[in-house]
């Protein structure tokens, strides 16, 4: 019901969101890169069964989601205090700060803003989902898909899809009103911040952060409200493309070698 | 799953009898939403504290032969510890506690699916025993907090499935 031009196009179209879904999925850039490759060697040698049920995109992300699950099935979900462990295990690494400095002064992708960093932390704190909660929320969230589409890649009922989106939401908007010292006075996490200070010294913090709406918005609105605001700033930042991709994807490679070692994976 | 013509006396408000031996409460209500969702609901443990305003804590995964600790509105100083049994999925389960023939607690859930796909879930909690007559008076009335039960599931279940 396709023909291979078609499914080309379709693959060069989609492949940048493929990628950086499967990195917040992964939180591995080489695993990404690997499942978007192999994605589309699977879709090209099964595109004589693509029936037509789907747009070839949403088919795209079914084959790459199915990727992602078997590679994290067996895998231990992240605690919703990760960054809390990571920046443990940063601060006695003193080569690490080393390297993302030198990556901040010497690389064109090496900026550090604020709203990057959000993007990070959404990465990191919801991998604490259970993984078909994650996929949902992403697919929903930060990728625009329909229940019906998201129903069709994980292959479950509509009805389950909206249960686990109204799961995997509630619980990250508790989350992150419990820890963003962004939206919460009381918030335990200025992880954002701090990081603001070492990489841009001479940058005023605050007026950087009357540029976001999810912070200017903080007192009036409602968390359920603010967490829209902050899957608006995912939605907007690609994690390979941006002016701090090369910044943001090292420290993800740091948090990710940290994690496993947490959870004794590595 | 059981397909049911209609609701029947599934309006949230519980029921008891009451024996010498033995103590019985009811409830049931009707949801409009898929028993896989209502059944998802029940089964996921970690997540009652955030739906449920019974429960107070909970620790463990609801499986078959499962053992799960939880604590309710009903006495939130004291750990209830229960055996997950007979699990059917979308249909029923049980939760036990105790052992015949002295004092033994049953707890039962049971989805029913309507014509018109929405569901009536019924729990019901069987206490009895030779030693029931004396722990009797220390029991707390279960019927608020069952219809509290059962008004947050339905309200759960329900805002799933309105959701677009």
């Amino acid at each position: 019901m396709a023909t291979l031009e078609e499914l080309n196009q379709s693959f060069e179209d989609c492949k940048g969101q493929l990628k950086s879904y499967l990195l917040r999925i992964t939180t591995n850039a080489d695993d990404a890169e690997d499942i978007v490759q192999e994605t589309y060697l699977k879709a090209h040698a099964t595109i004589d069964g693509f029936r037509g049920d789907s747009t070839l995109k949403t088919w795209l992300f079914a084959i790459g989601s199915n990727l992602a699950r078997d590679l994290l099935r067996s895998k231990k979900r992240w605690p919703e205090n990760v960054t809390d462990i990571c920046k443990s295990a940063a601060m006695s690494n003193q080569a690490f700060f080393g390297e993302m400095m030198q990556v901040r002064s010497t690389s064109e992708q090496g900026n550090f803003e604020i709203k990057e960093h959000i993007t990070f932390c959404f990465t990191c704190v919801t991998k604490s989902l259970p993984l078909e909660q994650h996929l949902v929320l992403l697919l929903k969230e930060v990728y625009g898909f329909k229940v019906k589409e998201i129903a069709g890649i994980i292959d479950n009922t509509q009805a389950m899809v909206k249960y686990y989106l109204h799961v995997a939401r509630s619980r990250m908007t508790e989350v992150f009103d419990h820890r963003c010292a962004l939206i919460n006075k009381e918030g335990v996490c200025h992880q954002c911040t701090e990081l603001n200070g070492i990489f841009n010294p001479k940058q005023n913090a605050q007026e950087e952060l009357a540029k976001i709406e999810m912070v200017k918005a903080a007192e009036d609105k409602t968390k359920e409200a603010l967490f829209d605001l902050r899957t608006q700033i995912v939605q907007s930042i690609d994690p390979f493309e941006s002016g701090a991709a090369e910044l943001q994807l090292r420290h993800l490679k740091h948090n990710d070698e940290v994690m496993k070692k947490h959870l004794g994976e590595d | 799953m059981t397909q049911l013509n209609n609701s029947g006396a599934a309006n949230g408000k519980a029921k008891t009898t009451k024996s010498t031996f033995s103590r019985e409460t009811s409830v049931a209500i009707q949801i409009e939403s898929s028993s896989e969702v209502v059944w998802a609901l029940l089964v996921n443990g970690p997540d009652y504290t955030r739906w449920n305003s019974t429960i107070v804590s909970f620790e463990g995964t609801i499986g078959e032969r499962e053992t799960i600790r939880l604590k309710s509105t009903l006495d939130p100083n004291r750990t209830f510890k229960l055996k997950v049994r007979a699990v059917k999925p979308e249909a029923s389960m049980q939760w036990e506690s105790g052992a015949a023939p002295f004092f033994k607690g049953v707890r039962t859930y049971q989805l029913d699916t309507l014509a018109d796909g929405s569901v009536v879930f019924t729990m019901t909690e069987k206490m009895g025993g030779l030693m029931f007559p004396m722990a009797a008076g220390q029991i707390p009335d279960f019927t608020a907090s069952f219809e509290q039960f059962a008004a947050d599931l339905k309200s759960e279940a329900e805002i799933i499935r309105k959701l677009k």
